[in-house]
């Protein structure tokens, strides 16, 4: 049971079309960027796969081409100029850089044998088997098939002038590699840069999506949703749709283009080998099919045991001091050796499966090399292929793995993408609960202050009625208390005067307008509240009196920090107004913290004031600080207040007590007191030690 | 403990790591044999000197290679990055069993959120320099130096050193793309969690940012975070976008060498046209440990750094243990003595506690009030032994606190702290803290009972086994308090000691628990630290602390004709009752 509340929820489809459809609309600006990048990756592509061929053209046209048969022309009848060898008043030209045209010709051929060559007339085909006999620098051939050929025998230098053909193009064949490598390095740098550019704007912008989405939603959303969890929707959640962006969805092409350009060469050489190569592949697929499932659920237990381990780690670390004083030790240390443990195992199996999983992948990759040798080298040796076409399958085949060995790891980005935008999703499509009026009334810029509760009923849950048939009119300028005990309703009193919920049943009016028809903002900035635990963020004691409003001027916040008795501590600090809140305020306390609320309400001047007293740990110096500060800030100014001190509720225009989310009873607190209600009980109760006292005194 | 090093890890897996590495040297040895392979199928093509049934016997002896290389690559996978793993889950243990032997000073120096971070970060790090960092370091010395020796003697020695010289650039430039690409990255993560923290305090404030209409403006502020988070990304993309181009660029450079020199040596009759062939498989094996040279040195530098941070830990001072105790003392009785005790905490100039006397007899409920810093809950700390003291200075059941065992003198407090953590575990067990296994569930009812709990827990849907959010973020606060009372109540202290842990709840309940402490510590000593002064007026003795002095102590009567700041602050109340009566 205790795993279930942490661990990541499951989710199976790793590929949904409505989800991706979604997703892919958050690129829609940026096709053009993204077209680009795909047709770069073509281009990427292509040189990746040149240079396989390239060193076949290398062995199979000029490293291996020697015995190519050549027609043989007189000097100046030479249909291609500056081609060929001249040898002997001849000029020899390679059958294959001619046309057709010269079908008829004679051929002639450079036999090698032993360390000697020989131009013959006529050629030998390859497997033929022969014996050479010489006589005065003359070869005179005989072929198992008793053909007899007859030539020169070449020198050293004759030969060399026979290669000078060969090595002047595999030097322009190098230059032209040189090319490729080089288009090749500038273009796969752009298309990388631009592709992952182009996906942090993409996440960029639906990272300020879900953001502002957020904000928009109500405090009830907050109240069910921890932040933990939203902090790693908008941060997390969005970063493993990044790396779907970076890693799957254009990428993807490149391994589509890598396949299908491989393919297609792999045909061009040779059908049979092709046919081979790909009969093979169903086996690596079925392989890589059947380790997808065990490597996805080993990833998926390793993260799980690793987030156990630094959720326990982490809460064994702020726990320190209760373990130690609970002498826990020994207990919480073999509970961490457990979960450690079974993350220890855990990736020990992930490496287990990946043990088995990459060997067999290189393992079907030679298998497949090896029967390509098999029967390529047939082929060569029958001279149907030449040596360079099996060269360049094996180059191919290795080439043809990479990106079926990537598959699974694609595979994984893919299904976390999923699930992250499952769940972002999730949070784009919660309405907004409390919706702005669609013809909001406009306040004037000083409202009156009146509030009014008709027939208010109030629930957080359905039918668990915490407010109930509530009427209430607060006059401007009047200071209400509402007192009563815990659960009683006041704390949802005050919430709901700023419409940060939407109450159920009857009405809210300020200055006679129902709220539900007043812009939320604009609503808000007439309301000032000053809740019980005072809130800091990060920044200096300034700005977290101005919070955002930058219009507020630097004089004004330090008016209203004297005003309200917070300027004495501030200028006590190291660095005054400048100085830095550190963990929420942690150094203040409790009491600095609520003036500096105060400030903060008073710096945005509002015309309805609603606060929550802090009780708990205030030194007596700060209190005298706090009455004397809200003596001046309800003075003529709406106030409701949720008063704990006798002093606030004593200088109330009105108390209103409240009992399990009714009005039980209004007035001062003189009249009050002579009701001999629940409010005498409160008070009873509170201040019972100094009754019994007046009594005693009273009494002797 | 011993430091770490890497020296330490070797010595601890020496059998694992030569095993591992001897696997590893094997698979490369056997990948080696196969571009010879290709090149001796070549030549032997070439000159015909191969027919089918040869050719089968390549074949054959391929896929008896590639079997070969299977079987002990998954070997030294599992050897070497099996060490990583255990290394890893070794100082893991280690590390936090060294954090529970630290007492409170050091967690109030270091901030949760450091030590995760080298519990993660570091630890990691270590464990790739253990591990894959040991497969580079293999690979890249003798793969390198056997793959050159086999072009250099077995092919052309200058074919190799032409063919060779853009690799060592290959080396440099992942040392120093790896830098700079990790520089950037912890840019990229610092923005990255610059931009967590900027929507972790909007969430955590959101009533606030709600109140003061402060929706667009915070909108703007996560904007602004979030370009940060983008640009740095960016900055990141120049350089990282260009690693793996520029090694593609940098090893075609040496097939370029290849196809060019090497061609024209084989025209020439240099070379073979089989050595050529072989010589282009080679070099393809060369890219990997030519990088995994350059990579490696970042990984041991990164491993080193974290290894120099994890030692610092472990080497930290242990302040608070067992030391010349007297094994004789098996419990204690309640009585406790304080002499002459001054205290300082260490990073403080000023006194927390000054000249303190005082003492508490078993059965006696004390109370300790004053101002927010004036050494209450300091004392506390210092009775349950959190922070050292000096000694002949406290005394229980007439003992020195140094000499009892820390043990002996934890299991006998029950204490109930300011901050009441509870931990995500279920509410028996969190009530049954003190000894899980042994508790049966009528004496976790009964604690829930005196802690006046029990109502709020059986309203709850799984009742005592319902599980608490982490911190205990699902349970009010009052109900924390009050759980955490349970806690150190099921232990049957004979010290009991609240450290303002009424404060949540209201007045009534207050009452009744009070009550039944009363009765639960008959003849045991309560240590009550209240604001409130009707949670201590009726305590046997109340001491009342002003700016680390004790400066007054008697009972509520004794106190208030002492007319000093006890006084004053009963006069505070009994003013502001005579105002309301007025």
């Amino acid at each position: 049971m205790r795993e279930d509340f942490r661990e990541e929820k499951k989710i199976e489809n790793a590929y949904d079309s409505e989800l991706m459809k979604r997703l892919l609309g958050y690129s829609k600006q940026y096709w053009k960027i993204l077209l680009l990048c795909i047709f770069l990756l073509l281009i990427v592509t292509g040189v990746q796969l040149a240079r396989p061929y390239i060193i076949k053209i290398a062995i199979d046209d000029h490293i291996n081409a020697l015995d190519t048969p050549m027609v043989a022309f007189d000097i100046g009848e030479s249909p291609i100029e500056d081609q060929g060898t001249i040898f002997r008043n001849k000029v020899y030209i390679r059958e294959n850089r001619l046309g057709g045209d010269y079908e008829s010709q004679p051929r002639y051929q450079i036999i090698n044998h032993d360390v000697e060559h020989y131009l013959i007339k006529g050629t030998i085909d390859k497997g033929v088997t022969y014996e050479v006999e010489e006589k005065e620098n003359t070869a005179t051939i005989t072929t198992e098939n008793d053909a007899v050929f007859t030539g020169p025998k070449l020198n050293s230098q004759e030969l060399v002038d026979f290669r000078e053909q060969d090595i002047s193009a595999l030097i322009k064949l190098s230059f032209l590699f040189l090319g490729l490598i080089l288009t090749g390095l500038v273009i796969n740098y752009i298309q990388t840069y631009l592709l992952r550019k182009t996906s942090q704007r993409i996440i960029y912008n639906l990272r300020q999506d879900v953001f502002s989405h957020l904000q928009k939603m109500s405090l009830a959303y907050f109240d069910k949703n921890p932040v933990g969890r939203l902090v790693t929707r908008v941060t997390n959640d969005t970063e493993r749709i990044k790396d779907m962006y970076i890693n799957v969805l254009v990428t993807v092409f490149k391994d589509f283009f890598l396949l299908i350009g491989i393919i297609a060469i792999m045909f061009s050489l040779n059908l049979k080998l092709s046919i081979i190569t790909l009969a093979m592949m169903p086996l690596v697929f079925l392989a890589a099919f059947i380790f997808r499932k065990y490597v996805r659920e080993a990833y998926r237990e390793v993260r799980t045991k690793l987030a156990k381990i630094n959720s326990n780690l982490s809460e064994n670390i702020s726990g320190m001091k209760i373990i130690q004083i609970f002498n826990q030790e020994k207990r919480k240390l073999s509970e961490f050796v457990n979960i450690n443990n079974e993350y220890y195992k855990a990736a020990m199996k992930q490496i287990k499966i990946f043990a088995v999983f990459r060997p067999t992948m290189g393992f079907l990759y030679s298998l497949t090399l090896a029967i390509i040798i098999w029967n390529g080298g047939n082929q060569v040796l029958e001279g149907i292929i030449q040596f360079g076409v099996l060269y360049a399958f094996i180059d191919y085949i290795k080439k043809f793995f990479q990106p079926i060995n990537d598959l699974s790891e694609k595979y994984n980005i893919l299904q976390s993408a999923m699930a992250a935008s499952e769940r972002i999703f999730e949070i784009l499509d919660t309405e907004v609960e409390i919706k702005n009026p669609d013809n909001p009334v406009q306040l004037p810029e000083k409202i009156e202050g009146k509030v009014e509760f008709k027939d208010v009923s109030f629930a957080y849950e359905e039918d668990e009625w915490v407010l109930k048939n509530i009427n209430l009119k607060i006059n401007p300028g009047e200071t209400v208390a509402l007192v009563g005990a815990t659960g009683a309703g006041k704390s949802s009193v005050i919430k709901l005067i700023s419409r940060f919920y939407d109450i159920q049943k009857g009405k809210i009016l300020i200055d006679d307008i129902n709220i539900k028809n007043i812009n939320k903002k604009e609503l808000r900035e007439k309301i000032g509240v000053v809740l019980q635990d005072v809130f800091l963020f990060t920044g200096d004691m300034k700005s977290n009196i101005r919070l955002n409003a930058d219009w507020i001027p630097d004089k004004k916040i330090i008016e209203a920090a004297k005003y309200v008795n917070a300027h004495k501590f501030i200028s006590k600090l190291p660095k005054k107004y400048e100085h830095k809140v550190k963990e929420r305020g942690a150094t203040l306390s409790a009491g600095q913290r609520q003036l500096l609320a105060f400030a903060r309400a008073l710096a945005f001047d509002p015309d309805i004031l609603v606060l929550d007293e802090a009780t708990s740990n205030i030194d007596t110096e700060t209190e005298v600080l706090i009455q004397d500060a809200l003596e001046k800030l309800t003075r003529d100014r709406t106030t409701i207040v949720i008063a704990h001190r006798l002093s606030t509720i004593q200088d109330a225009d009105k108390i209103v007590v409240m009992h399990k989310g009714e009005i039980r009873e209004v007035g001062d607190h003189q009249e009050l007191l002579d009701k001999n209600g629940i409010y005498y009980d409160l008070y009873q109760l509170q201040y019972k030690d100094q009754l019994f006292k007046r009594e005693e005194k009273k009494s002797s | 403990m011993d430091k770490y090093t890497y020296l330490s890890f070797f010595k601890k897996y020496k059998g694992r790591y030569i095993l591992g590495v001897i696997w590893l040297i094997i698979v490369d040895g056997l990948q080696l044999i196969i571009p010879k392979l290709l090149g001796n199928i070549t030549d032997k093509i070439k000159y015909d000197l191969l027919d089918t049934t040869g050719l089968i016997k390549y074949a054959g002896l391929i896929i008896i290679l590639a079997l070969g290389t299977a079987i002990f690559r998954f070997l030294w996978r599992y050897f070497i990055f099996g060490t990583g793993r255990l290394i890893e889950k070794n100082i893991r243990e280690d590390f936090y069993n060294k954090l529970q032997s630290l007492s409170t000073r050091y967690f109030n120096d270091h901030k949760t959120g450091d030590l995760m971070a080298h519990a993660t970060n570091d630890i990691n790090a270590v464990r790739m320099a253990m591990g894959p960092g040991i497969v580079m370091i293999a690979d890249a010395v003798f793969l390198t130096t056997a793959t050159i020796g086999i072009l250099i003697f077995t092919i052309d020695i200058r074919l190799t050193l032409l063919a060779l010289i853009p690799l060592p650039f290959l080396s440099l430039m992942a040392v120093k793309f790896g830098k700079i690409i990790h520089s950037k990255y912890k840019k990229v993560q610092k923005s990255f969690s610059n931009m967590s923290d900027k929507a972790q305090e909007n969430f955590a404030g959101i009533r606030v940012v709600k109140a003061f209409a402060q929706e667009k403006e915070e909108i703007d502020k996560f904007a602004e975070s979030n370009r940060e988070n983008y640009e740095k990304n960016v900055d990141m993309f120049k350089y990282s976008s260009l690693f793996h181009p520029l090694v593609q660029f940098i090893s075609a450079l040496s097939f370029l060498i290849v196809i060019g020199y090497g061609g024209i040596l084989v025209i020439r009759g240099t070379i073979s046209l089989g050595d050529f062939v072989a010589f282009n498989s080679y070099l393809g094996m060369l890219t990997w440990p030519m990088m995994a040279l350059g990579l490696v040195i970042n990984h041991l530098q990164r491993g080193q750094a974290s290894l120099d941070r994890l030692n610092v830990i472990f080497n930290e001072k242990e302040d608070i243990f067992d030391q010349n105790i007297d094994e004789n003392i098996k419990e204690i009785k309640g009585k406790i003595e304080i002499k002459d005790l001054d205290f300082k905490y260490s990073d403080s100039e000023e006194y927390a506690l000054k000249n303190i006397n005082l003492n508490i007899n078993p059965g006696e409920t004390a109370a300790f009030i004053g101002r927010t810093g004036s050494g209450k809950t300091t004392l506390v700390n210092l009775l349950l032994r959190l922070y050292n003291v000096e000694e002949e200075k406290i005394f229980i059941d007439g003992n020195d606190i140094n000499d009892i065992p820390l043990a002996v003198v934890r299991e006998n407090i029950g204490y109930v702290p300011q901050d009441n953590f509870l931990f995500s575990n279920t509410i028996n067990k969190n009530i049954a803290f003190a000894n899980p296994t042994n508790m049966s569930q009528d004496e976790i009812i009964k604690a829930s009972k005196d802690a006046q709990v029990y109502e709020n827990i059986i309203e709850f849907p799984d009742k005592f086994k319902s599980l608490l959010g982490e911190r205990g973020s699902n349970v009010s606060g009052g109900q924390k308090q009050r759980i955490s009372i349970a806690r150190a109540l099921i232990k049957n202290p004979k010290i009991l000691i609240l450290d303002d842990s009424l404060s949540a709840v209201d007045t009534q309940t207050e009452e009744r628990i009070l009550e039944s402490l009363e009765e639960i510590m008959k003849g045991k000593t309560s240590i009550l630290i209240s604001h409130r002064i009707s949670t201590i007026k009726n305590a046997d003795k109340i001491f009342v602390f002003d700016e680390g002095k004790l400066i007054e102590k008697g009972n509520h009567e004794d106190l208030l004709k002492n007319e000093k700041l006890y006084y004053d602050l009963y006069q505070k109340q009994q003013l502001e009752e005579k105002i309301a009566n007025s």
